[in-house]
């Protein structure tokens, strides 16, 4: 079932369309891929997807029936939506590890000034680490880290939120191959666990690998979607990504 | 009485370009609120108040010195101050504690050579030519102010949009990074820009300094102002700034009709917060 | 002696001061320079009911913090909207209002003439116009904040203040409501602000609205930034420096119509070469 839903998405900057009425259906479970040329608006739709900008036309529908088309972010996540940043946003001035437990922890006021700490936090947040590799490093500044392992601590931190549907903003961006092997394998470990992932990403390579379903984007519009081997093989697809 | 509100309204609203325009000018480079610009038009007035009436030097000169002056000082601090913080990309907020570190040092400097006592400019009170305007007085030193404020306006439209100079402070403003990308000296072309700005603010002191007098904190009160105006106009647009100010203008005087007047920047505050709820950008669109 | 007694209490109330506002700064990261109108709600209310109701002085104090609570609350709503240089120059209006209000408000406030003859907190007779008994009271209400602001900043609540002041978006999207996060603090933080400005008022019996302007925010900003941001630790040493220093000029022998301004172009410096050289703080962690 198609667990997120776009009808006719729209978002416009200074007139110019980042997104013109884009419908995709991204199916439960699967590992979705967005690609397409720089500027074509991949960013642009997981902004809009989280929240974190402001729906300009269309609507945006979770679970077959929740519209979450003008929430603001932290609303959205309510709906088990979870993402990292194309430009890696952490905590800098914390350790790792609190980077981890500041989203483990009450998302109630309340809660988190006068309830009680529950020690399963602190083993989600660890087992987080653990699976990016980053566990000795948890009383390390994030600004300290490299930056391979800046987009780990971002993707472990994704994790600890147990979430149901991951936005990944190009994760594998200038990643050494042992990193990118973590991170492929924390891909493939989200969708044996019945989680859905969207990939946005320019290594063909590991589309192919990953993905089951991709979108191609172009200028805002949709440009083609299917299975990775059919649509990397398109005329359009290519021209795209060649300019014409 | 109403001509006698609009025409302070207008007054205030001139005064506040001339604040309004200085700051839009420096922000459009530097980006950040320098809480400092008012002791710019502090200095303005107190130079003038030393050269004119304790060397007894010519009030022209005095008032040409007081501008080159401001403008000297605002470019001094920043090369010792903001350039070195700027480069090192420090944040907004360093900047703004900066700037309110040199506000405070510079206001009290100022207070320690000349007293925190109010003092005029003008050689005699009560002597000035007045004009009526169907029925306000109007005040020869109050339309020099509003001469001032279009000269400088004129001034800085013709400079901005007309120079090659110009041409550079609006990349600038756009966007610095790009600018210094296609080879501009932008540290060289920013310090020109503060030295303007700061002289334009040195001069609003030196004509309130006219116009009602002087006193170390004008400075503080006088950019809340033209701020309020610069934002309530869109900051960093230059024909903002004024219609900003000069609804400020209006706005004060008219809100302490009935109330006293020492409610006027409680008023301009809560029409700033009003402005910034309904209009986030400014009045203006960019 | 008395004098050290005197200047142990002005510390307590810029201590108190100094760690309330820290929360706000240094945990959420929001540049608020405003909190003298909280202390100076305080110190009003408790002025105005010591001397023209029969409110004792602890009634005042929990009026004084009821209302800087609800008035920090509505102009923390306000104030949410406005983003970075903004909100602090959103605060700085604040602050003049209030102090415009202070000033005008005069059947109130007594305007500038201020409210005379205010007296010492009276509790199981106890004599508290004795000074060293007042220097206990305040020091008892100094640890009680110190540790309600320790309590806050290790919890998780505080935690996620931290993220706020690092990156609010990047928290927002994992569920936290950033508004509500931010206003609480600003409301607790504009409560302790209100104790200290009971506090002061009973002590020094007179108050006018002279203390209670930018400047004194300027100052309160002052004291945390040395200290250094998110480090209650350094908002009690920065209150101590601050304190401290203008006795320490006294002796150096300025003239003493010149001395006020001699320590604000002090301050002044101090801000600066803080900026441009130590932008931590004396023993902050969090580089500005």
């Amino acid at each position: 079932m198609k667990i997120i839903e776009t009808k006719n998405l729209v978002k416009l900057f200074d007139g110019v369309h980042a997104v013109d009425g884009l419908s995709i259906g991204i199916e439960k479970g699967q590992v979705t891929g967005i690609i397409g040329p720089n500027g074509s608006g991949k960013t642009t739709l997981i902004d809009l997807l989280s929240g974190v900008l402001e729906i300009d036309g269309g609507g945006i529908v979770v679970n077959g029936a929740d519209k979450i088309t003008r929430l603001l972010p932290h609303q959205v996540f309510s709906y088990g939506i979870t993402r990292t940043f194309q430009n890696v946003r952490l905590f800098e001035q914390m350790k790792v590890l609190d980077n981890i437990m500041v989203v483990v922890t009450e998302r109630n006021v309340c809660g988190s000034l006068f309830g009680r700490h529950p020690d399963d936090n602190h083993k989600i947040a660890a087992d987080a680490l653990r699976q990016v590799g980053l566990w000795e490093n948890k009383n390390r500044r994030a600004a300290n880290l490299s930056y391979g392992q800046r987009k780990l601590l971002e993707i472990a931190r994704t994790l600890a939120t147990q979430a149901e549907i991951y936005l990944f903003d190009e994760p594998f961006a200038g990643l050494f191959p042992e990193m990118r092997k973590i991170v492929s394998s924390i891909v493939q470990d989200l969708k044996r666990r019945g989680k859905t992932v969207i990939l946005v990403e320019h290594d063909m390579g590991l589309i192919r690998e990953l993905c089951d379903h991709i979108f191609v984007m172009d200028e805002g519009k949709l440009l083609a979607e299917g299975k990775p081997e059919s649509v990397l093989g398109k005329r359009e697809v290519i021209e795209a990504y060649l300019g014409r | 009485m109403l001509w006698q509100l609009i025409i302070n309204s207008i007054i205030a609203g001139a005064i506040y370009t001339l604040v309004a325009l200085g700051f839009n000018l420096v922000y459009g480079a530097t980006k950040f609120f320098n809480l400092a610009h008012g002791i710019m038009a502090t200095i303005g007035g107190y130079a003038v108040f030393y050269f004119a009436k304790t060397l007894g030097l010519d009030a022209s000169v005095a008032i040409i010195i007081g501008v080159v002056l401001a403008g000297v000082v605002g470019f001094g601090l920043d090369k010792l101050i903001y350039l070195p913080l700027r480069r090192r990309k420090a944040s907004n907020m360093v900047l703004l504690v900066a700037s309110l570190g040199v506000m405070t040092a510079l206001q009290a400097v100022i207070a320690i050579l000349f007293s925190s006592r109010y003092k005029t400019l003008s050689q005699n009170i009560g002597t000035q030519k007045v004009f009526t305007v169907f029925g306000g007085t109007i005040t020869q030193t109050q339309i020099v102010i509003l001469l001032a404020a279009a000269l400088v306006m004129a001034g800085l439209v013709a400079l901005l949009y007309k120079t090659r100079f110009g041409k550079a402070v609006r990349a600038i403003s756009d966007d610095e990074e790009v600018a210094r990308i296609i080879g501009m000296d932008t540290n060289k072309i920013i310090g020109y820009i503060v030295f303007v700005g700061s002289a334009i603010a040195g001069l609003a002191g030196i004509l309130v300094g006219f116009d009602v007098g002087i006193e170390p904190t004008m400075g503080l009160s006088l950019l809340f102002k033209g701020v309020i105006a610069a934002i309530v106009g869109g900051v960093g647009n230059i024909y903002g700034g004024v219609l900003g100010s000069f609804l400020l203008g209006f706005v004060e005087n008219f809100g302490i009709w009935k109330i006293s007047g020492e409610w006027k920047d409680a008023v301009a505050f809560v029409f700033l917060i009003a402005i910034l709820i309904l209009r986030p950008r400014g009045i203006m669109k960019n | 002696m008395e004098y050290l007694i005197h200047l142990a209490i002005l510390f307590a109330t810029y201590a108190i001061l100094g760690v309330s506002l820290n929360l706000i700064v240094g945990y959420a990261g929001l540049l608020s320079v405003t909190h003298a109108a909280f202390y100076g709600i305080g110190a009003y209310t408790t002025a105005i009911l010591l001397t023209k109701t029969g409110v004792g002085f602890f009634g005042s104090l929990i009026l004084g913090i009821a209302a800087a609570a609800a008035v920090s609350l509505l102009i923390g709503i306000v104030l949410s909207r406005f983003k970075g240089d903004y909100y602090a120059l959103g605060t700085l209006g604040f602050n003049t209002i209030v102090f415009g209000i202070l000033l005008n408000w005069k059947n109130l406030t007594g305007g500038s003439l201020g409210i005379p003859g205010i007296s010492r907190p009276e509790l199981f007779g106890i004599n508290f116009a004795n000074n060293f008994n007042f220097l206990v009271l305040a020091s008892i209400f100094l640890v009680l904040i110190c540790l309600a602001a320790r309590f806050v900043a290790n919890s998780p609540f505080g935690r996620v203040l931290k993220a706020i002041r690092e990156d609010e978006t990047a928290i927002a999207v994992f569920g936290y409501n950033t508004l509500y996060f931010k206003l609480v603090i600003f409301v607790i933080s504009a409560a302790m602000a209100a104790v200290a400005g009971s506090l002061f008022a009973s002590y020094i019996a007179f108050i006018d609205p002279s203390g209670f302007r930018v400047d004194e925010s300027m100052f309160i900003l002052a004291i945390i930034i040395l200290g250094g941001l998110a480090n209650l630790r350094g908002s009690i040493f920065g209150a101590l420096f601050l304190i401290v220093l203008p006795e320490i000029m006294r002796f150096v022998g300025f003239p003493s119509n010149i001395e006020a301004q001699m320590r604000q172009v002090i301050y002044g410096l101090i801000l600066i070469l803080l900026m441009l050289y130590r932008p931590q703080g004396l023993v902050g962690e969090y580089k500005l």
